[in-house]
């Protein structure tokens, strides 16, 4: 191998190393989920408003949700999250139960140095919908309560905090409406929810 | 501006929304700018009120939702209580990409999610534009004008009210 050859590849990692160093945080810029890649507004299903932290892998993530909400159903459609620039599928989802229910899905991120491994993750209630036309799920309407995504990230909350998991809210403004399949538009408050979890998941 | 006298001018809005069921439109709201009843050939197709944070939403387009699977109107315009809703929320320290402020129909405005939202402070109120692009989220920033008409489509908006910014205005 010359030495150009040598120089470059010693460049070119340098630079592999940056760039994973510069990307290696959570990347809070995805604040909807998406009903497929690739993604743009239009694709926007739910809003992202739940960040696990500290311990935070999916799968810790979806195991304490069984085990501090019993939301153990894994029953669900598919949605995309993104993280830095690309599209993925979610990692897990889990519900309450499969009529009227919650319902959350997970996708982990990257590791980040102010909130460890991180999931990011998009929660609500949602009604099944049978009259006066079946159409399936629908996110609650916004009401006085909030929306049904407010609902879902609210219960999520109290479920932990319950457990002793720290919980704290950060301002997204990721307020867009979004309708549903009876009809009605549900929209988020803009406050997302961050959980702290511990390492060791629950029996 | 209180919100009693915004609340009139939400139901001046609601005269302007022909083609919305009346039963669907709230009785009252904070509404004292919309993007007219078409902006960027979509037409108004739902006025919504926000649930707890208080805010009136106009909703430009139409979308299909499936079971499970909601949808994003094309073009959205949320009408908020600046006490609720301001700027300065998006000083404080939180993960997130860094917030591009700048000056939109002559009123502080801050660019968010790739410039498909715009947040206007103006008067007592924060107008948020959602839309599919940047360019487009402009476009209905520019057809923005006042329910009561005192405030033309491109024209300078109001001057954010005292404490509107900091978000220490009283409800």
């Amino acid at each position: 191998m010359g030495r150009f050859a040598v120089v470059t590849l010693l460049v070119a990692g340098c630079g592999l190393a940056t760039a994973a160093a510069t990307s290696a945080h959570f990347d809070a810029s995805g604040r909807y989920t998406h009903r497929a890649c690739p993604v743009g507004a239009s694709t926007r299903t739910d809003p992202v408003n739940v960040v696990f932290q500290s311990w935070g892998t999916w799968g810790r993530a979806a195991s304490q949700i069984e085990s501090h909400a019993a939301w153990t159903s894994t029953s669900g459609s598919d949605q995309h999250f993104v993280d830095h620039g690309a599209c993925s599928v979610q990692h897990a989802q889990r519900a309450s139960g499969e009529g009227s229910r919650f319902h959350v899905r997970l996708r982990g991120q990257h590791w980040d140095p102010a909130l460890g491994w991180a999931a990011a993750a998009a929660a609500h209630h949602e009604d099944l919908v049978l009259f006066p036309l079946p159409c399936g799920h629908a996110v609650d309407a916004n009401g006085p309560g909030g929306s049904g995504f407010d609902q879902g990230r609210d219960a999520l909350e109290a479920a932990f905090a319950a457990a002793g998991h720290a919980t704290s809210r950060a301002w997204w403004g990721n307020t867009q409406s979004f309708k549903q399949c009876d009809g009605d538009y549900a929209a988020a408050d803009g406050w997302m929810l961050f959980i702290g979890l511990h390492q060791v998941n629950h029996a | 501006m209180t919100w009693s006298f915004v609340g009139t001018c939400a139901s001046a809005a609601l005269l302007l929304v022909g083609g919305v069921s009346a039963g669907r439109v709230p009785a009252q709201g904070p509404p004292a700018l919309f993007a007219g009843d078409n902006v960027d050939g979509l037409p108004l197709t739902a006025v919504l009120r926000g649930g707890g944070p208080g805010y009136v939403s106009f909703v430009y387009g139409d979308c299909e939702a499936s079971d499970d699977v909601g949808c994003a109107p094309p073009v959205e315009v949320q009408v908020w209580p600046a006490c609720r809703r301001y700027l300065g929320l998006y000083e404080r320290r939180s993960p997130g990409p860094p917030v591009e402020h700048g000056v939109v129909r002559g009123v502080p405005a801050a660019f968010l999610d790739d410039g498909t939202r715009i947040e206007l402070q103006t008067a007592m109120t924060t107008v948020v534009v959602f839309a599919g692009s940047r360019s487009r989220a402009l476009r209905v920033a520019a057809a923005l004008r006042a329910v009561d008409g005192s405030t033309p489509p491109g024209v300078a908006l109001p001057a954010p009210g005292q404490g509107a910014l900091a978000g220490s205005a009283p409800c």
